[in-house]
């Protein structure tokens, strides 16, 4: 039980940690730095309780705001996209999927996988994007940034599922 | 028991979403400058927005009061006003126009104190012979013979009144005889309604030799008991010959639209003249 648990921390902490030491220092073309934190609420095993998977997104997106000093904006967009991962990991998963299902290409198979992710990354993004440029006047510049760490993120999240996915 | 321990367990991850939103959401308006300071002015906005509109609620609900407190407050200077044109009689504006001192009025002084605020219930000026009603009556110290005013000017006297409610003549009754006078001047005459616009009555019997200008103020003379000097009733438009030639009849657009009024005021002349009397012995 708690094994899970710390093994689900360190991944956490190790996705936490390329974002605030690497991501936060990237920003292509002067745009949104990539964004990998999302990838600690998308890979939440089916089962967790709603309860605890909104703890996770508002836990995972405190730290990151500390150390980007954006206050409550990440923690904000985590924990609305943690309340709807359950839902959408039901949705998206197979029918004949296992209880505990870790979401990942090899066990969702790669086509529900990759929208499972494009979804939530995807609101998770405008969430975001919005509270940090809040205003209507930049709408152009926050499309553009939004657009760009969407982009960023999604490649970068693709890759590092595919890289973590056991081979079959 | 225990299927309503499980509803509301089945709920409780909605109650802590919002906890964790409404956190996230202190956090963001509480540490970044930025959106604190963007939100600190659309909810001004907002909220100034809405205190506006609450204000212009309650000025509209708050309006006949006021209404009726600014009815008396301009009949009251219209008074003083007369007053004080009297007591300076080396005003450059009225010099060589005043005549040999000043009428003994029945009504002297100030009115504070004098006027009972009422309000308009019925109201007629298409007939010929037009009456209104007010909502106050002989409870409220309203008797005949007492003169009813607007913010603008005379609208008539009490002819009949009842514990509750009072019968008004008003100006546009072809009964209604003012006492009234040119403003500046001691001529006097009789300002009557003989029909036809609820906006123009006439002021008979003012000698030919009288110096009158189109636009001179028409205002109460204060000979009667009825009315104390100085209130307005209107401005000279025209000026005629009387029927027999030995007068000017004078066409006067009235201060008051009796068509559009709703709060007037009863000057309480009967107390006042007694102890104006008391006051002079």
């Amino acid at each position: 039980m708690i094994l899970p648990i710390l093994k689900r921390m360190a991944w956490a902490l190790l996705l936490l940690l390329v974002q605030v030491l690497v991501m936060d220092q990237v920003h292509p073309w002067g745009y949104g730095a990539p964004l990998l934190c999302p990838l600690i609420v998308i890979t939440l095993p089916k089962g967790t309780s709603r309860s605890a998977a909104l703890l996770w997104g508002f836990g995972t997106g405190i730290i990151a705001d500390i150390f980007a000093g954006t206050a409550g904006i990440s923690s904000a967009a985590l924990t609305l996209i943690a309340l709807l991962q359950p839902p959408l990991l039901e949705l998206t998963a197979p029918r004949d999927s296992e209880e505990e299902l870790h979401p990942s290409f090899s066990t969702m198979g790669r086509w529900n996988y990759l929208r499972f992710i494009i979804l939530l990354l995807l609101i998770h993004h405008v969430i975001y994007f919005t509270l940090e440029g809040f205003s209507y006047f930049f709408l152009t510049d926050i499309a553009i940034s939004m657009g760009v760490s969407y982009a960023a993120s999604l490649l970068l999240i693709v890759i590092i599922e595919h890289v973590r996915s056991p081979k079959k | 028991m225990h299927d309503f321990i499980e509803r509301i367990t089945a709920y409780v991850h909605w109650a802590l979403f919002l906890l964790l939103e409404a956190l996230s959401g202190f956090l963001l308006f509480q540490y970044n400058h930025y959106q604190g300071s963007v939100w600190f002015t659309q909810a001004n906005i907002v909220a100034a927005q809405v205190h506006e509109w609450e204000a212009d609620v309650l000025s509209y609900l708050r309006m006949p009061a006021e209404n009726a407190a600014l009815v008396e407050r301009n009949i009251i200077l219209q008074h003083q006003n007369d007053l004080l044109r009297h007591t300076a009689p080396s005003q450059p504006t009225l010099k060589g126009r005043e005549s040999h001192g000043q009428a003994a009025s029945p009504l002297m002084g100030d009115l504070e104190g004098y006027l009972i605020p009422a309000r308009i219930i019925d109201n007629s000026v298409r007939k010929k012979d037009n009456m209104l009603v007010i909502d106050i009556g002989s409870n409220d110290g309203v008797e005949p013979e007492m003169g009813v005013v607007s913010g603008t000017g005379v609208v008539g006297i009490i002819s009949a009144v009842t514990p509750h409610y009072a019968l008004v003549m008003s100006i546009l009754n072809s009964h209604s005889s003012i006492s009234c006078r040119l403003r500046g001047t001691e001529y006097f005459g009789y300002l009557k309604w003989k029909g036809g616009s609820p906006l123009r009555a006439s002021m008979d019997d003012v000698p030919r030799h009288a110096h009158i200008r189109k636009g001179d103020i028409v205002e109460t003379s204060g000979f009667s008991a009825v009315f104390p000097p100085g209130i307005f009733l209107g401005k000279v438009a025209e000026v005629k010959n009387s029927g027999d030639g030995m007068a000017y009849e004078l066409e006067i657009l009235l201060s008051t639209d009796l068509a559009n009024i709703r709060h007037v005021a009863v000057i309480n002349n009967h107390s006042k003249a007694e102890l104006d009397s008391l006051h002079r012995q």
